[in-house]
């Protein structure tokens, strides 16, 4: 075992901090149930598989007219159009469908690191979120990633699919190097219907952030970031002569620590978040910055209905 | 500038190894710990800031180097013990005397005159040069080197600290000359004397050329108020065993009057308690005449009227021991001598049995002596001494020669002889007397031009004395000679003479009497140590220098033999405690001593080193712990 790696094996937490196996214990059964009935009355009259779609297809609501080509379906022709204008026009109805949401969990080692991983907390919002959106009876997929998609939980829907969804994330480990567009590139191209796709991320990502937000963005799905914060990111315990490298990807730097740099490393994590926050608002896509120390239950309710992912 | 610690080589090599390590832990402290981080890129923003300072902390660093290097130099520098070529001081070969007489004691010192001694010494071995070498002797009534000729500071201390302070007076002559024959043939050689001055004989008696050896004293003490029992005797009477008679003599050596109490203990039970004032310089005899009782130790105490104690309290108590008293056993075996018989009574203690010959000897009986009247049997066994008179025949201890000697007298006798204390055998006429023809080892006591008369001996371990006549045959029994001459010799056979010794005095050869035939006895001494010391001619050889009482044991343990003696100071000298200011010995004044100061020392330098070494471990420890960055 080389030294980096003892390093990083001390650097994790004991035992009973790293245990996720109870993660989805009966208590935080009851807590999910209980933040899907309160989200039900809350959000009452809006929370079934009512969402319009503009895809167009067998609803009953009327939409709009497009020209005949052979092989249409006859029975929609509007004849009343025929005999007005003489042309044959089929009629169009906007189709109603169930909301995909695509819970996009990231697992590379930097979610892993420290004492407090911020993967445990990604988890339990992610089983928190799935359990809402299965009990809307909305489909509900999960995918976890790297710099690849590591994982796939195909869509899903009903209440008691739950549980599939918390052995999925029980498999799920932070391992491996952050891209999230390469991965998110991959998840497009695996995933026609579009809908909407809840990152969850510490953006730790070498190659920025902004390339994997955009990948969602431009393939035409409705983005949400959750980004999960961990306040003690800002003040490593680092002093003196160090050689410093990154936990995912290896990339060594030489530093002297000295308060001053601490307080520097102090802004430039702040002025990270910033630019976070900033580039979200300015491409209009919803962003919750997800204090990892704040009970998970009181982001569901508190952050996710500020940010508008729930009703 | 030159260098009088480790040579120059040896700086090198210590040099080289230590900078070595300096080197290494500078290149050690460079080797950064390797530490994860979250996300490596925000670190790049700062330290896109931060390599601007680098050249800062580059040269931060090799100051840092520098400055230990230099440190070390430093260092190295002192171990070579620089000194201006105009200070400097040829090695000097030093002597070192530290007086343990027992005027040491005197408690005007911190907290005696010893101890103060012995840290003088102490602050002269440290402040001694690098070239330096000095002996360490501690001076009582014996010479004691302590040490061997060395610069070795560690060594000289453990020896000034192994000195012991005694209660007998210094033999400074034997000192000295010992000093002066250790320095022969020695540079720059010095004789040290760490003491009060008083040295316990006359300073004009030391007629030692000290030749082109330097003598320097160092002087300690500076009160004189003391008081002394200087004489402690007691005596039984020789007629009157049960009595006895104490003799104390107390001396003022101080410059103005003191008052005194002196209190008499016997057996730890005070007989007597006495004020009187002395004035200074006065030794004051005091008898106490007819004592009696069962008393066998006595002990005098002295102190100061108003209850306090005088600057030496060693000299303020003295011990001493009556002899065991017992009836002695005296088989007589005679056909009738009324002079022997009647001489016999004189003494109560004695308990006399008469065996005529015809019935010698007596079985089953044990006898301290055997007087042997006219007869000379076979000895039997429990016969004790034996005291011949008029011995004849094979059986005589002392071979009988053929004829006689007409019309003798004592012409020549042994005066010192236990036998004759207290009288003499002068003009006593003897008309007839056997020619005596004594072995080489035995001791003619008495004798006339003609032969021997009185002789003294051991046969097989048992002592005896042959008389070479009767009594009858002479005037003896008309003086007061014969009773006592008889007296003293069934005393000295019982060991139990009135010329016994009450108490020894320390720093003197003392032979004490073993009533055994052994080569050596086993002393116990007062403070409970236990040795073995040799018997030469029925005598324990000892020097003692402490006072108190000693308990002896000889023979074996079956039929071992026990005696208790004591010792005490008893010496004027010694107790006249008033410093003096100079030393002089052979009319050459004692200088004082120079040359010695605490400068840049090994042991300085050692500390000083450790300390350098302590310290960087602790700030490359904590620099690593990111304690003091």
């Amino acid at each position: 075992m080389g030294f980096r790696a003892f390093i990083r094996r001390v650097s994790l937490p004991p035992p009973s901090i790293r245990g996720e196996d109870d993660l989805f214990d009966d208590e935080f059964q009851r807590k999910i149930e209980y933040l899907a009935i309160v989200s039900r009355r809350v959000f009452a009259g809006r929370m079934r598989a009512e969402r319009r779609t503009r895809k167009t297809g067998s609803g009953i609501e009327f939409a709009d007219h497009r020209d005949y080509v052979p092989g249409d379906d006859f029975r929609y022709l509007d004849w009343n159009v025929y005999q007005r204008f003489g042309r044959l026009l089929l009629r169009l109805f906007e189709e109603e469908e169930d909301l995909s949401i695509y819970l996009i969990l990231d697992a590379s080692s930097s979610m892993g690191f420290g004492r407090n991983k911020k993967i445990v907390y990604g988890k339990r919002l992610i089983a928190a979120l799935a359990y809402i959106g299965l009990g809307n009876l909305d489909r509900v997929a999960l995918v976890t990633t790297t710099d690849r998609v590591l994982g796939r939980m195909p869509s899903t829907r009903g209440k008691q699919r739950i549980f599939r969804v918390f052995q999925f994330l029980r498999e799920t480990h932070a391992d491996g190097t952050t891209d999230l567009a390469q991965a998110l590139k991959v998840f497009v191209s695996q995933h026609k219907r579009r809908g909407l796709a809840v990152l969850v991320s510490d953006l730790y990502d070498p190659a920025g952030f902004e390339n994997g937000i955009n990948t969602l963005r431009f393939n035409k799905f409705e983005p949400f970031v959750l980004h999960l914060v961990d306040p003690s990111d800002a003040s490593p315990p680092l002093r003196g002569d160090v050689r410093i490298y990154d936990c995912e990807t290896g990339e060594e730097r030489e530093v002297t620590v000295t308060p001053r740099v601490l307080q520097k490393y102090r802004q430039a994590y702040d002025d990270y978040l910033n630019e976070v926050q900033a580039f979200c608002t300015k491409k209009q896509v919803p962003y919750v910055q997800a204090n990892i120390h704040v009970p998970f239950e009181e982001m569901v309710l508190r952050f996710l209905r500020r940010g508008g992912i729930v009703g | 500038m030159e260098f009088l610690g480790l040579p120059l080589t040896t700086l090198l090599s210590i040099g080289a190894g230590a900078g070595a390590l300096v080197v290494v832990a500078y290149i050690l402290r460079l080797k950064r710990r390797p530490v994860p981080v979250h996300f490596v890129k925000l670190w790049e923003r700062i330290l896109r800031e931060k390599e601007a300072t680098s050249l800062f902390s580059q040269l931060k660093r090799i100051l840092s180097l520098l400055l230990q290097l230099l440190l070390l130099t430093l260092l190295i520098f002192a171990l070579g013990d620089p000194r201006s070529a105009a200070a400097i001081i040829e090695g000097r070969n030093l002597v070192v005397l530290i007086d343990a007489s027992a005027s040491m004691q005197a408690t005007d010192g911190t907290p005696t005159r010893f101890e103060s001694a012995r840290q003088q010494a102490r602050d002269l071995v440290r402040g001694m040069g690098g070239s330096d070498r000095a002996l360490i002797v501690q001076m009582d009534a014996t010479v004691t080197p302590l040490s061997t000729m060395t610069d070795e500071i560690p060594v000289l201390e453990s020896a000034i600290s192994s000195t012991r302070v005694t209660e007998s007076r210094a033999d400074f002559p034997r000192a000295l000359r010992f000093a002066l024959d250790s320095l022969v043939g020695l540079s720059n050689p010095e004789v040290v004397v760490i003491s009060d001055g008083r040295l316990g004989v006359s300073q004009d008696a030391i007629s030692l050329p000290l030749g082109e050896v330097k003598l320097s004293y160092v002087k300690v003490g500076q009160r004189d108020i003391n008081a002394a029992i200087t004489q402690f005797s007691v005596r039984r009477y020789p007629l009157d065993k049960s009595r006895y008679e104490v003799m104390i003599e107390v001396s003022n050596t101080s410059k103005e009057p003191l008052e005194l109490e002196l209190s008499l203990y016997g057996d730890d039970t005070l007989v007597d308690l006495t004020k009187f004032r002395v004035g200074p310089g006065e030794n004051l005899p005091r008898f106490y005449p007819n004592l009696s009782g069962a008393s066998r130790s006595l002990e005098a105490r002295l102190t100061l009227a108003n209850g306090e104690r005088d600057t030496l309290p060693v000299d303020d108590h003295a011990y001493a021991l009556l002899p065991e008293r017992r009836r002695a056993r005296i088989q007589c075996v005679t056909k009738g001598n009324t002079y022997l018989e009647a001489a016999l009574l004189l003494d109560e203690y004695l308990d006399v049995t008469l065996v005529d010959p015809a019935s010698y000897p007596v079985l089953g009986q044990q006898y301290d002596v055997t007087i042997f009247d006219n007869v000379t049997p076979d000895v039997a066994p429990g016969s004790g001494a034996l005291f011949y008179v008029n011995p004849d025949g094979d059986r005589s201890p002392v071979k009988v020669g053929k004829g006689s000697l007409e019309g003798v007298g004592f012409d020549t006798w042994d005066k010192k002889s236990p036998l004759l204390r207290w009288t003499t055998i002068q003009n006593v006429n003897i008309a007839t007397a056997r020619k005596l023809e004594p072995k080489q080892e035995d001791k003619v006591i008495g004798a006339s031009f003609d032969g021997p008369l009185l002789v003294m001996g051991r046969r097989a371990g048992k002592p005896f004395v042959a008389m070479g006549f009767d009594v009858r045959d002479s005037d003896l029994p008309l003086r007061i000679s014969w009773p006592l001459l008889l007296l003293n010799t069934i005393n000295e056979f019982v060991n139990e003479d009135t010329s016994y010794i009450s108490s020894y005095r320390t720093g003197t050869l003392w032979r004490i009497p073993v009533a055994v035939d052994v080569s050596e006895a086993n002393l116990e001494t007062p403070w409970g140590a236990k040795q073995t010391i040799p018997v030469l001619q029925g005598h324990a050889v000892y020097l003692g220098q402490s006072a108190g009482v000693y308990r002896m044991t000889a023979g074996p343990p079956d039929a071992s033999v026990q005696v208790a003696f004591a010792a005490n100071l008893s010496d004027v000298q010694e107790s006249t405690i008033a410093p003096l200011d100079s030393l002089e010995v052979a009319g050459k004044v004692a200088g004082p001593v120079e040359g010695f100061r605490v400068g840049v020392r090994r042991e300085f330098w050692i500390y000083l080193l450790l300390g350098v070494v302590a310290l960087t471990t602790i700030e490359w420890i904590t620099y690593h712990r990111r304690i003091t960055v």
